[in-house]
């Protein structure tokens, strides 16, 4: 029973506070007798015990004894006061652990979690600037402001532990600004964890909301303790590093923007598209044309340069910086790094290079992979470092920039590079290839992401990298994008991602079976070409296959494989598409090849989810929706009937 | 009588939620309705692009403003026998409950009749036909301007997991 007594803390809390205040008006408006205010002390003392607060009880218990020793309304008041003041410290942790209240206005909250993530990840990438050159004022003041305004918000919510934790830190924050306290790997440390703590606590509110069930968040006790130890342990003030220079220039960083809800966006997206299509309509109506009128013509071609530009700016509205992806690796590399005791520098460049939010969603893992394996396997030890001749810190490089219409993402270490021999010993050894092939270094490093070469940890150790990296190229190619790898052995290796801009629009075949019209993705399209008499083959059991350029390549006719009336059943009328998918060739026949066409991507939508070898739809130029096939679905698993 | 008479009566003192506005359609002789509420627009017939491997009912995908949105064959969906689309045939915009959202579906009938605006008084539940037809996806009968009107609930027609032939359930409606 006396265990349940410390878990209602609540109620404990609750009657102790009335009964310390009630005494305390007491003890101000009249002199009660020494009498009552021992039983009033006492009952306290007992309260106090047990809801746990051991502070309360001993105060209280220090008040009684003083009461017999002299009784004064002076030290009655002085001792009382004393009293609150406990109380409401040890209250204090207490409440902050109670559950966070989300009996407030959920769009408030939603607002609260957007905009506490942005100034997390200000804060971190501050502190990281910080942590290279102390002497930034500037990013203490924008960390400060950081922890002000998270603090601000959650207060005004009532979500009180995050609010005491962005208090501590701003306080100690605080004397850094006013160069009471110096920028130490300690503080970095302190400060950054103390921002991880508040990014779960984020996490925790936006699950609440989203009614999942919240992750666990650890009590603040701990953090708190070590912001508390920063205060004590380094007192002496710093001489002149952080010089105080409280300019307060920083408003002018604030970015002028607006959130806007992503749905509105695709609507947008959605509507200029059919404005594009209808001002295509009009502009080469017939009847139009035929007017052969100048100045029809010149606002026509008018509607078209707006249109146009309309177009392009809705897709740059989609568009954010690789910047903050960055960011976080810059993170897991600084932790790593200080963990591994493998002093590493990251050379960053390219951050403002924009593409679409969806790729840079989707990039975050695949990156962080490829980096976290360059931390782990490709920088050496300092020792291992020095033994080579190479300087003691190890470089990282984080590249983007755009290239003919696509983003080229480069991740590249000075580490130990990948043992072309052993990968291939490796290989030959699970039979992935045959031992008396010659391969090229390229061919023999695009190993690595066979999913075979991952799954035993003992690979990873031998060629230095692979966990998962099968999973990593899948994840670049569902962006529609290439991955190559650059390595010499003990010099380093670079890892080239190549994707498009965004995943919203696609280049397409548009290709023709009978009465139907199909986009096939350009960058799955190898050739496209008429197949020579005798050049396609049929097994047995109705498989078949064509031999192109000397390579015999499984063949499937999309007529077949969808259930259509194609204009010719002779293989030898239609068209061959040779396609790339997963590291394969395959050959796909059509009809007919009527254009190409840069088409936007639409989902189908729950009804069609089942629908296999379809990867979307899109809007063709004249209104009617076309299908957009899905390489690997249409070789894969449909039946051909 | 007596509990029709009863049946009446409580009615009369709790509406019937069934009671509102209405869209009627028909498919062949039969008339239907849904609520005027989840209908987005009407559109005349256009082309519809094939999805292979489908039900048959699902006809395909059009273009809603720049939207793809599916469209179902209302005659096929209840095992109704196909006809010829005609001038009157149209695709009626819906917002189905979905999985997670209201998603729009375009619904091909023969012909769009009018609005009926239905009071409680005009709906009466479906005539028991003994044990063996359950029709979920029907709210109720319309009985008004001496018609009979057959209300469907629409989440339930187009998404309903197994659907029995309306056509075996009405007589005479193919």
């Amino acid at each position: 029973m006396s265990m349940a007594s410390s878990q209602d803390t609540p109620v404990g809390e609750g009657e102790l506070r009335r009964q310390v205040e009630r005494l305390a008006v007491e003890v101000l408006t009249g002199s009660p007798a020494a009498g009552e205010l021992r039983d009033a002390f006492d009952q306290i003392r007992s309260l106090a015990q047990r809801a746990g607060f051991a502070q309360t009880a001993a105060q209280a218990l220090a008040l009684i004894e003083n009461l017999a020793a002299a009784h004064s309304p002076e030290a009655v008041s002085a001792g009382l006061a004393r009293l609150q003041q406990v109380l409401d410290s040890e209250l204090k942790p207490a409440k902050a652990s109670a559950p966070v209240a989300l009996a407030q206005d959920p769009e408030l909250l939603a607002d609260f979690v957007t905009e506490a993530r942005e100034h997390l990840a200000t804060i971190e990438r501050q502190m990281l600037i910080l942590e290279q050159n102390p002497a930034q004022v500037e990013a203490v003041h924008a960390v400060f402001r950081g922890f002000h305004t998270i603090k601000g918000l959650a207060g005004f919510l009532d979500l009180h532990t995050i609010r005491d934790v962005a208090h501590e830190v701003e306080t100690v924050l605080d004397l850094v600004r006013n160069g009471q306290f110096a920028v130490t790997p300690a503080l970095v440390d302190v400060v950054l964890a103390a921002a991880d703590y508040l990014g779960q606590s984020v996490r925790s509110v936006e699950a609440n909301l989203a009614g999942q069930p919240a992750p666990a968040v650890p009590g603040p006790e701990t953090l708190l303790a070590r912001v508390h130890g920063l205060k004590t342990t380094t007192t002496a003030p710093v001489e002149e590093s952080v010089s105080v220079a409280a300019k307060s220039s920083s408003e002018s960083e604030q970015a002028v923007s607006v959130r806007v809800d992503t749905s509105k966006l695709d609507h947008l997206m959605d509507m200029v598209g059919e404005m594009v299509i209808a001002q295509s309509l009009l502009v080469h109506d017939p009847t139009l044309t035929s007017l052969n009128n100048p100045r029809l013509q010149r606002n026509l071609s008018h509607l078209t340069r707006i249109t146009g530009e309309l177009q392009r700016t809705t897709m740059a509205v989609r568009m954010v910086p690789i910047g903050q992806l960055f960011q976080r690796n810059a993170r897991v590399i600084r932790d790593m790094s200080r963990k591994a005791g493998k002093p590493v520098e990251l050379e960053v460049s390219g951050q403002d290079t924009e593409l679409d939010r969806n790729i840079v969603q989707s990039l975050g893992d695949p990156l962080l992979h490829m980096v976290r394996n360059s931390m782990d396997h490709g920088i050496e030890s300092p020792a291992e470092r020095a033994r080579t001749g190479k300087p003691a810190t190890g470089r990282i490089r984080l590249r983007a920039s755009h290239q003919s219409g696509s983003i080229l993402l480069e991740i590249g270490d000075d580490g130990r590079g990948l043992d072309r021999e052993k990968i291939l010993r490796k290989a030959v050894e699970r039979g992935l290839v045959d031992s008396g092939r010659n391969l090229s270094d390229s061919e023999v490093f695009q190993l690595i992401f066979e999913p075979g070469f991952s799954t035993a940890e003992k690979v990873t150790d031998v060629s230095g990298r692979g966990v998962g990296m099968d999973v990593v190229r899948r994840q670049v190619q569902k962006m529609r994008g290439r991955i190559e790898i650059n390595s010499t052995l003990g010099r380093g290796t670079t890892f080239l991602i190549k994707l498009p801009l965004t995943l919203a629009i696609v280049d397409g075949l548009v290709i023709g079976v009978g009465q139907h019209r199909y986009i096939m993705p350009l960058f799955a399209v190898r050739e496209v070409l008429k197949p020579t008499p005798g050049s396609v083959h049929t097994l047995p059991n109705g498989a078949e296959m064509a031999l192109v350029r000397q390579n015999l390549l499984p063949l499937r006719r999309l007529h077949r494989r969808f259930g259509v009336q194609p204009r010719s059943s002779d293989v030898y009328q239609s068209l061959l598409l040779v396609l790339e998918g997963q590291g394969k060739c395959f050959c796909l026949v059509v009809d007919d090849l009527i254009g190409k066409q840069e088409v936007v991507i639409k989902s189908l939508g729950e009804a069609f989810k089942t629908a296999s070898g379809l990867a979307g739809g899109a809007i063709l130029g004249d209104g009617r929706v076309g299908l957009i096939l899905d390489v690997e679905g249409v070789f894969g698993t449909g039946s051909e009937s | 009588m007596a509990a029709a008479l009863v049946a009446e009566e409580s009615t009369k003192t709790k509406p019937d939620e069934r009671s509102g506005k209405y869209l009627a359609f028909h498919l062949g002789a039969e008339e239907f309705a849904i609520r005027v509420l989840t209908v987005r627009e009407i559109m005349g017939l256009q082309e519809i692009t094939v999805v292979p491997q489908t039900p048959e009912y699902l006809k395909g995908v059009i273009n809603l403003r720049g939207r793809v949105i599916p469209v179902v064959d209302l005659r096929l969906r209840f095992g109704m026998a196909q006809v010829e689309y005609t001038q009157r045939t149209c695709i009626i915009v819906a917002q189905v409950q979905g999985e997670s959202d209201k998603i729009p579906m375009g619904i091909v009938v023969d012909g769009v009749s009018e609005v009926l605006n239905l009071a409680s008084a005009d709906i009466e539940d479906t005539p028991d036909f003994g044990v063996s037809l359950p029709t979920p996806f029907i709210l109720g009968m319309a009985k008004i301007k001496g018609k009979v009107n057959i209300l469907l609930d629409i989440d339930r027609v187009l998404t309903g997991q197994e659907l029995r032939s309306v056509a075996a359930a009405i007589p005479g409606a193919v």
